[in-house]
């Protein structure tokens, strides 16, 4: 696979903050060696949010894990490059990784709620990550703690309590303000609402939009709720059994989708206007990662699947500008898949 | 502090329920003290196995002793020993207080600062080198009696090599004074059985730190510890020992309040004047007043730590806290 082929960008090189470039990741099993991610493949503009979707267990937090070096052993990245503001992450030695971490790219975590010490207060939380990349002194660390409370409507005062003197809702606030606290230029985040109600989701999104749009970071934003990403995000890329199957901008996903999984995921979502539909599920169950097929690895879910998808592998391929799909079915140019007959699956 | 206060009211009725066991405990054993002399063959004649009997108070009814004894332990009249000519329990417990406090003391308080050290140092490098040396290593080591540990040294260092003297605290003919001299020699005396009692213990603080520390390791807030930038150091010691120290720290203070009771083997083993060795006396001749004494210190010492534990974990853990700081 080239990596031209696979360079879902729709930016100047300059303006590019974050290249993954066909990122694999291994876990080590009793069974032999399992591949989460294959070849993943995606660009990040400057001020871009680009969300990942897919089912879990498709590799999203993999990913994600990968962009700030946080896999632990039995993971571990296996090949491809990850480039940020044109060095590679991958060939960083400790202490180059140890600087870039939150320093250029701050992650907010899929439990946000507990990614706070209990045991810390949360000045000493912001403390410590200003005093471990920044020299300022302790009297401004706590200062710059109080402004950055602040950003997130938390009262400065509270920053001598400690974690679980905070609702879940104002944590995860906490932890968004502390990833705002160096400036990172990349903040990730993998799923940062999932365990809150929808009336604090939107308080809390509404916040890092506003704060995106005042600061100029971008986002890799993680999610497996595909009408809250379409909202939230420039460009998505959706993921299938640890491969990217569309990267597409976000209005196309729902309306225009170039890959049968991502209809797919679009069908299982009620449209909040318009008519009622009776909401169709995808048939079968994840690719078993111990059993990769040859040849694309939705054959088996597809309703439009075809001979040449069983016998050979589509790479992510534009199909049109900044549009990327990795199926058979755009071979002889740009198909629309929502118009196409559905075939019965066998699941 | 309410907080204090009951746990201080809960303290003293587990006193009270403990100061009753200890009370009716040894009395539950067959024969008295005055038994105890005849059968190692003193000669008296009935009319002075009477007095003897009078003078023990054992010829008085269970539930008046029982009275008597509560009225005494609350003025620290703790009777006089049998076996120790007749000394007061109180004089001859507190002699032997400070060898065993500084002795078990010493090697529990030794065995808690490696063991948990190295308890984080193989849960953090698990897998490596060390955790698979050392930790089925400390397994061993606290499933081995200090029974073995005691006999092997007193006689492998003490006798065969001659480092070590093989009994007492310090030489006989040494008077206990401030010097350096007195000093190094009690040092000398200790480290048989303070490494014996060390390295049981060992591996009771070592296992289970690392234990939790490998739990510990894969909650959210140590992967956030290390995507902040933060130095392995902090992570390891902040993020990750500082949460897992907790329920360590209950397994200290129950090892402290033990400390008392004294390493009853090895006290005996090395022949040293601990309350080990005085409770092993005393349970041989049935030294009523004795037993009852040293069962007491060692209530109170448990009890004490155990309170210890409760004020030091609020300390600790931020989230037992009530109210606020």
């Amino acid at each position: 696979m080239s990596v031209n082929q696979a360079n879902a960008s729709v930016h100047d090189k300059s303006e590019v903050q974050l290249s993954v470039r066909n990122l694999c990741v291994d876990y080590i099993t009793a069974n032999g060696d399992v591949r989460a991610v294959n070849n993943v493949s995606f660009d990040i503009g400057r001020g871009e949010v680009f969300g990942l979707a897919g089912e879990s267990g498709c590799g999203k937090s993999t990913v994600a894990f990968s962009v700030c070096r946080l896999h632990k052993p039995p993971a571990f990245i296996s090949g491809g490059e990850i480039i940020f503001n044109g060095r590679d992450i991958l060939k960083f030695d400790d202490e180059q990784l140890r600087q870039y971490r939150w320093k250029e790219s701050a992650m907010v975590f899929q439990s946000a709620m507990n990614s706070l010490n209990p045991v810390l207060t949360l000045e000493e939380q912001f403390c410590d990550v200003l005093l471990a990349h920044t020299n300022m002194t302790r009297q401004e660390c706590i200062k710059r703690a109080g402004q950055l409370l602040e950003v997130v409507d938390i009262h400065p005062s509270r920053l001598s309590d400690y974690p679980h003197q905070f609702s879940g809702g104002m944590r995860q606030r906490l932890v968004i303000a502390i990833a705002l606290a160096l400036n990172a230029k990349l903040i990730i985040m993998d799923e940062p609402t999932t365990a809150l109600d929808v009336v604090v989701q939107r308080e809390i999104l509404q916040k890092i939009y506003q704060l995106k749009e005042e600061f100029g970071f971008s986002i890799l934003f993680i999610t497996h709720d595909i009408s809250l990403m379409v909202e939230f995000c420039d460009r998505i890329g959706i993921m299938y059994a640890g491969e990217l199957a569309e990267v597409a901008p976000a209005k196309n996903i729902l309306t225009k989708p170039n890959h049968p999984y991502t209809e797919g995921l679009g069908n299982a979502f009620p449209p909040l206007h318009g008519e009622k539909k009776r909401l169709v599920g995808i048939p079968g169950t994840p690719l078993n990662l111990f059993e990769v097929p040859v040849g694309c690895r939705f054959q088996a879910r597809c309703p439009y699947v075809k001979d040449v998808c069983r016998k050979e592998y589509c790479t992510l391929t534009e199909i049109a500008p900044g549009e990327f799909s990795a199926c058979h079915l755009h071979k002889d140019g740009v198909v629309d898949i929502k118009s196409l007959e559905q075939q019965p699956v066998q699941g | 502090m309410g907080f204090i206060l009951r746990r201080l009211v809960f303290y003293f009725g587990a006193f009270l329920v403990a100061v009753v066991i200890n009370f009716f405990l040894p009395r539950m054993m067959p024969g008295d003290p005055v038994d105890a002399m005849l059968a190692q063959g003193a000669r008296f004649t009935a009319e002075q196995i009477a007095n003897l009997r009078l003078t023990f108070g054992v010829d008085q009814p269970l539930y008046q002793q029982f009275f008597t004894y509560l009225g005494d332990v609350f003025t620290l009249e703790l009777g006089n020993s049998t076996f120790f000519s007749n000394m007061p329990v109180a004089e001859v417990l507190g002699n032997a207080f400070w060898w065993t406090l500084f002795l078990t003391g010493t090697a529990t308080v030794l065995a808690f600062i490696f063991g948990a050290t190295l308890g984080i140092v193989a849960a953090w490098y698990r897998g490596g080198k060390f955790d698979s040396f050392a930790s089925p290593l400390s397994l061993v080591l606290q499933a081995t009696p200090q029974l073995v540990f005691g006999i092997v040294v007193l006689f492998s260092l003490g006798v065969t090599w001659d480092l070590i003297p093989i009994s007492y605290a310090y030489d006989p003919e040494l008077t206990p004074t401030f010097s350096w001299e007195f000093i190094k020699n009690v040092l000398h005396h200790s480290i048989g059985p303070i490494f014996c009692i060390f390295i049981v213990q060992l591996g009771g603080f070592l296992v289970p730190m690392r234990n939790n520390m490998i739990n510990l390791l894969n909650e959210d807030y140590i992967t956030m510890g290390k995507a902040k930038g933060l130095s392995n150091t902090r992570v390891m010691l902040n993020y990750g020992a500082r949460n897992a120290i907790l329920p360590s720290v209950t397994a200290l203070s129950m090892a402290l309040g033990f400390v008392v009771g004294g390493a009853l083997v090895v006290e005996v083993i090395f022949n040293y004047q601990g309350l080990g060795s005085v409770l092993y006396n005393a349970i041989i001749n049935r030294d009523y007043q004795l037993i009852q004494g040293q069962l007491l210190i060692m209530t109170v010492f448990m009890l004490a730590f155990n309170f210890l534990a409760d004020v030091l974990y609020v300390f600790l853990d931020p989230r037992l806290r009530k109210g606020g700081k």
